[in-house]
């Protein structure tokens, strides 16, 4: 009886959504209006107006900047909120037991695997994230490469290697260094040109421009990277 | 109709997948589960935005020196590459609450959950 309602109510969202698929310009199609409006406005100037060659940073970090600017806001909200939730109940545990958790025994070949590749990958990490302006990638995807290798190297090394890093006294500064970053530059770029986040166009200031976005991505690179980091810890030690 | 669907089906894809996703939040009972099928969906929102950006024959908008036209549009790649991390974000502070839920009553199935109150 409820599997078959279900099914009706799956039905009956189909339907809308399989009529208005049905009625968009056909896929692929070069004079849908997502091709026409701002994106050919910013194919066009990218180059010339954000100085960087990737236009997609360009659009995240120079022409909506500020939406960015929010939405790195809310990843690190969404830390102090899990924190939030979680803090309790670990103060409680660790105030009643000492540590009695050890790190389960791993296999041999994931061990020297994980030990091999693990500097390769924060290289790639560090190249994603320097490099996001000229060739594809970015501070949010090194910054998920950086620490997917954080939790890989908690769980194959136990949590006690990664734990210096997360209890050391820059931490919290690496946590927050999305939105510090974000808020720091974009102070800049309005001594530079009087609005918030603007990004300098005079030939002269070219170098402020770049600096200004290599710092941007380096910001969310690593702050990114610390806050799954200590995401994981969090919940890995409940 | 079926014509018109069959040129668009880089889009259906999309919303069958969002079905899927809509049929685990309702009819499984798993907290997880239910969050997983909530990732579901909003992959399949953010596959079909990215769908809307492609061009026929497009290259990546990355304008190096061997950059050809028609170029794939940036804006839905860049609106999608911040909604990926706010589903980061909401998928976290999910998880954190499911694991609150299960030390504070042992269970995370719904309708046990239900059964308590």
């Amino acid at each position: 009886m409820k599997k078959a309602l279900v099914i009706a109510l799956l039905i009956i969202a189909a339907i809308p959504l399989l009529i208005g698929v049905a009625a968009l310009p056909p896929h692929g199609d070069a004079d849908t209006p997502v091709q026409t409006h701002v994106s050919a406005r910013y194919l066009e100037k990218g180059v010339e107006e954000a100085r960087t060659v990737n236009i997609v940073t360009a659009v995240i970090l120079n022409y909506r900047g500020i939406d960015t600017n929010g939405e790195v806001t809310v990843i690190f909200t969404a830390l102090a909120a899990s924190f939030a939730v979680l803090l309790p109940a670990a103060m409680a545990r660790r105030a009643a037991s000492a540590e009695s958790d050890e790190a389960p025994p791993v296999s041999m070949v994931v061990l020297f695997v994980t030990r091999l590749l693990a500097p390769f990958i924060a290289l790639f990490a560090l190249y994603v994230m320097l490099h996001g302006h000229s060739s594809p990638g970015g501070g949010f995807q090194g910054g998920a490469i950086l620490g997917g290798l954080f939790v890989a190297l908690s769980i194959v090394l136990g949590a006690e290697k990664v734990e210096p890093l997360l209890k050391s006294p820059f931490a919290p500064w690496l946590r927050i260094a999305a939105p510090l970053a974000f808020v720091a530059m974009g102070v800049f770029g309005a001594l530079l040109t009087g609005f918030y986040l603007g990004f300098p166009q005079q030939e002269a200031l070219r170098w402020a421009s770049e600096a200004m976005v290599l710092i941007i991505e380096i910001g969310i690179g690593v702050g990114g990277a610390m806050i799954f980091a200590t995401l994981f810890a969090e919940m890995e030690a409940q | 109709m079926l014509a018109a669907l069959w040129n668009n089906v880089d889009y259906v894809a999309s919303v069958v997948l969002f079905l899927i996703g809509l049929y685990i939040i309702i009819a499984k009972n798993n907290l997880i589960k239910k969050f997983l099928g909530l990732n579901i969906m909003e992959t399949a929102i953010f596959s079909f935005i990215v769908a809307l950006g492609v061009i026929d024959r497009g290259t990546p908008p990355v304008m190096g020196p061997d950059a050809q036209p028609p170029y794939t549009s940036p804006v839905p790649q860049a609106l999608i590459l911040t909604g990926i991390v706010v589903a980061v974000s909401t998928t976290a502070l999910a998880l954190s609450l499911v694991i609150r839920i299960y030390q504070q009553r042992g269970t995370i199935e719904a309708d046990e959950l239900r059964e308590m109150e």
